[in-house]
């Protein structure tokens, strides 16, 4: 039913107090001008800007307004709408609008005057960088579209608005580039979003499981990102990023594997350093995936593996420990779990208290109290490194190093070959929004390659990774031909 | 809804079945095992007696240094075979005996005498044994005698063993034989195998010692021994091995010492050098020329004329000089010259009488030359290969050595030549 606005004002007053029931934070002001015009104002307390309001709206309404239909003409604001559904309006006020109802109109003026508590914009902790752009995005959805735009000046550069969740009514904006953009892809993430039906969307997290291709798998499809940069790099490889008011997190999409271990910086910095990083990058990714569950192995299995002074080492450190290896090995990842995890929820103060406790607990204590063997803590420690240089892939890590732990401990190599088998296999089987999601590598791809863990020169990154397949291919000319 | 609750409990249930229907059978915690470094292999009456070294894991403190009598423990035992008497170990030790590390194995004189290759079926079908372990022969003792002296570094006698053996190349004085190497020399029909040989010597005493009575050993990893079959019959010395590894193109490293040729006289006569040097060095005082080896080649070959077996080897010599007592100019070509064709010659002449002895002595082709005989004349092996023993020891030897100063070292004249004149 769609309510339509009265003519009156009292009734305005009284249709507006019955919509928000009675909430205190609504403010409604009716006066009377100079000319004797009854005017009702509706905002949410705090949402607006006062002092815009007074000076630039309720002056010039006092003491210029002659008449109601030439309200428009002494408002110093840049949006106006003139609106008739009641619903709509409400919808306004709630996103910061300012609604003037007169009397005798059957319309209410609404203008946006929204100044709300934001955070500034600083460097997002989790993906510093030492070269490069350090701003990153914050909750408010206008801010962080400003950020992308500031990025990328072209017309062609589009948001899209949606409003997700029956009660949170949060603003969705899908942004892409017209004419690199995927549209196969852009149709799916629209399609996708058009489908949600929940009631609340508090970050971009409900959006990403609400529309992932494979809720079932522990990789993630869906790309996040807290810096506007990586952003626009994405939009101008032909991705799609979906922002969400309320979260510094921005989606993009679609989302291939390798990007876990590409990062923005290594763009920005010579392609020497950057595919060493990008090398120790995939090296440590692997490491912390197997090495505990092949040390298991190895210790439990495979002795005539180990080379004769290392197993004599290995043996004289393991002497006297009470726990088989698989156990110790899990003590050890468990504990190092809870390490982490009590670090982020505590009090910044405590936090570090925590890790100090935890260094010393785990790493000298237990093995003094010969519960712990040193190498098992030395295992853990590394592994525990190597999975921060790749923290986009830190979920699939902690959970599938504790499944091969378990198969190195109760089946040895065999397992864990049997572990990492059925892991590629699904690795190689997901899709991301259609993109398969192990592209470059499979399906094999040449252009692609040349951003894999070897980042080739700008100059002879020609044309955009063609896994995300684009017509507008060519992303620079040819400068050696000129 | 009920089917999905079904299907998941199947699934709970296959991974926990094939896990514990696979899984665990086969491990080993580390600290169950007895990881053993070196087998010693002997006669006792008609039973084997095996002794093994097993290394006592001591758990790594900084500071404390373990001393060197804690850091292995020795069991023996006997028993008919050499599977069960390495069996019976559990017997009389707490922890399994994990053979897969052992570097090297022993056999006491008596024992290799009477024939080893039933016994290295064990060796191969069991899986724990390494295919890479060092034959080694006790010469004149047993190898329980030998085991347990370590006089080096490493406190673990058997990895002072293992390293004496891997200096083999620094002096090529004796043979680095695995199993793999033993066995293929074993099948081969042309060649018969030969073994490391490691001996025990007396040592003097030296430094502060808690007790000056307490004998101390060493042991030595020089020579090698000559098997027929898979029975010992004879060693080499290490000059002699030298030889044999110059045949067989082992030589990776190695002094060559002989004395320095008089003939430089002639040589020196023409430079006006002569007279000052003749009243300086007195004939009777032998100098020494000692090359050390940068590396050796081989070439054998074997050739039938008129019914006659020749065996030839060339061998191919590089070699910087290492020493030089004499007072000649080294930095001179044709002196050096001179000393290439003596350092030959002394090469020569050992081959030669390496080949001879054996020939007479042991009357076994341990060169392969028979195999080179199978190469070169297939047809005719047929006939011979049965005899063809008896044949190597009445061949005709045909020795060729080229040795070539390629490096004279830091300094041009040697210390004892009298500067400035």
């Amino acid at each position: 039913m769609n309510l339509l606005a009265f003519a009156s004002i009292d009734e305005n007053k009284n249709a507006l107090l019955e919509n928000f029931r009675n909430t205190s934070d609504l403010i409604l002001y009716d006066f009377v001008t100079d000319n004797n015009i009854k005017v009702l104002l509706c905002y949410i307390d705090n949402f607006i800007d006062r002092n815009t309001l007074d000076r630039d709206v309720i002056e010039p309404i006092v003491t210029k307004l002659e008449n109601v239909k030439d309200i428009k003409k002494v408002l110093y604001v840049s949006s106006i709408k003139e609106l008739n559904d009641f619903n709509e309006i409400i919808d306004f006020i709630l996103y910061g609008s300012v609604a003037i109802f007169l009397e005798g109109m059957n319309n209410a003026f609404v203008f946006d005057l929204k100044s709300w508590e934001k955070r500034s914009i600083e460097e997002p902790p989790s993906e510093g960088v030492i070269r490069g752009p350090k701003e990153g995005f914050v909750e408010d959805i206008d801010v962080n579209r400003v950020l992308i735009r500031k990025k990328i000046k072209k017309s062609s550069l589009v948001f899209e608005d949606y409003k997700l969740g029956r009660i949170t009514e949060t603003k969705i904006s899908i942004c892409y580039i017209d004419g690199i953009a995927n549209e196969r892809v852009l149709d799916e993430v629209k399609d996708r979003i058009l489908h949600i039906d929940t009631d609340s969307i508090l970050d971009s997290g409900y959006v990403e499981q609400f529309i992932e291709d494979s809720p079932k798998s522990i990789f993630s499809t869906i790309g996040d990102t807290q810096k506007p940069d990586v952003v626009a790099g994405r939009l101008l490889e032909g991705r799609v990023a979906v922002l969400c008011d309320g979260s510094p997190h921005v989606l993009t999409i679609p989302q291939l594997f390798i990007e876990n271990i590409q990062a923005s910086e290594d763009y920005y910095n010579r392609p020497f350093l950057a595919s060493f990083f990008r090398f120790i990058r995939s090296f440590s990714l692997f490491i912390s995936i197997i090495l505990p569950g092949f040390y298991v192995a190895l210790q439990t299995f495979h002795q005539e593996m180990i080379p004769t002074v290392l197993l004599i080492t290995m043996a004289g450190a393991r002497e006297g420990v009470p726990l088989p290896a698989v156990l110790e090995a899990l003590i050890m990842t468990l504990a190092l779990e809870v390490i982490k995890e009590s670090g982020i929820r505590l009090p910044r103060a405590i936090g570090s208290a925590v890790s100090i406790v935890g260094a010393l607990v785990l790493g000298q204590a237990a093995v003094q109290a010969g519960i712990i063997s040193a190498p098992m803590v030395m295992v853990i420690a590394v592994t525990a490194i190597g999975e921060f240089t790749v923290p986009s892939l830190s979920e699939a890590i902690t959970i599938y190093r504790i499944i091969l732990i378990l198969l190195g401990g109760f089946m040895g190599l065999y397992g864990i070959t049997c572990g990492l088998t059925i892991m590629i296999i699904h690795l190689l089987s997901l899709k991301s929004f259609g993109i398969d999601y192990a592209s470059p590598i499979s399906p094999l791809n040449k252009e692609g390659l040349k951003d894999f863990v070897i980042r080739f020169p700008l100059r002879s990154m020609k044309k955009r990774p063609k896994e995300i397949e684009n017509k507008n291919i060519i992303r620079r000319g040819d400068i050696g031909k000129k | 809804m009920k089917r999905r609750v079904k299907k998941i409990i199947l699934f709970i249930l296959i991974i926990i079945v094939s896990i514990n229907a696979v899984g665990c059978w086969d491990s080993r915690e580390l600290n169950a095992l007895g990881i053993a470094v070196v087998i010693g292999f002997d006669v006792e009456g008609d039973k084997i007696k095996v002794t093994v070294e097993v290394i006592k894991p001591v758990p790594a403190q900084s500071g404390s240094e373990p001393s060197s009598s804690n850091v292995v423990k020795y069991v023996q035992s006997t028993g008919d075979s050499l599977f069960e008497a390495i069996r019976n170990v559990t017997l009389k030790f707490d922890r399994k005996i994990f053979l897969s590390h052992n570097k090297v194995f022993i056999f006491g004189e008596e024992f290799a005498k009477k024939g080893i290759i039933g016994h290295m079926d064990v060796v191969q079908r069991d899986h724990e044994f390494r295919e890479s372990g060092h034959l080694v022969v006790a010469k004149g003792s047993r190898a329980e005698d030998v085991m347990g002296i370590s006089s080096g570094i490493r406190d673990i006698p058997g990895e002072y063993i293992e390293d004496l053996i891997k200096n083999q190349p620094s002096m090529s004085k004796s043979v680095k034989i695995n199993v793999n190497e033993f066995l293929k020399y074993y099948y081969d029909i042309g060649r018969q195998p030969v073994m490391g040989v490691i001996q025990k010597k007396d040592k003097k005493s030296m430094g502060k010692s808690n007790n000056k009575n307490k004998k101390e050993e060493e042991l030595l990893y020089e020579g090698l021994a000559i098997f027929k079959k898979d029975r010992l019959i004879g060693f080499l010395d290490g000059d002699e091995t030298k030889s044999f590894n110059f045949i067989e193109g082992e030589v990776k490293g190695g002094l060559i010492e002989f004395p320095t040729p008089m003939l430089y006289r002639s040589i020196s006569s023409a430079t006006k050098k002569v007279q000052n040097f003749e009243s300086l060095v007195s004939p009777e005082v032998e100098n020494l020329t000692v090359i050390e080896i940068l590396r050796s080649r081989a070439k054998n070959d074997i050739e039938i004329q008129d019914e006659k077996v020749i065996l030839k080897t060339k061998v191919d010599i590089k070699g910087m000089l290492g020493e030089e007592t004499a007072d000649i100019d080294t930095a001179e070509e044709e002196i050096i010259s001179v000393l290439n064709k003596s350092c030959s010659n002394k090469v020569k002449k050992g081959i030669e009488t390496t080949i001879e002895k054996i020939q007479h002595e042991y009357r076994v082709d341990i060169f392969g030359f028979g195999s080179l005989f199978h190469r070169k004349y297939p047809k005719d092996w047929a006939k011979v290969k049965n005899n063809w023993n008896e044949i190597f020891s009445k061949a005709e030897v045909q020795v060729e050595v080229e040795a070539d100063i390629v490096r004279t070292g830091l300094i041009n004249t040697p210390s004892s030549k009298v500067k400035g004149k």
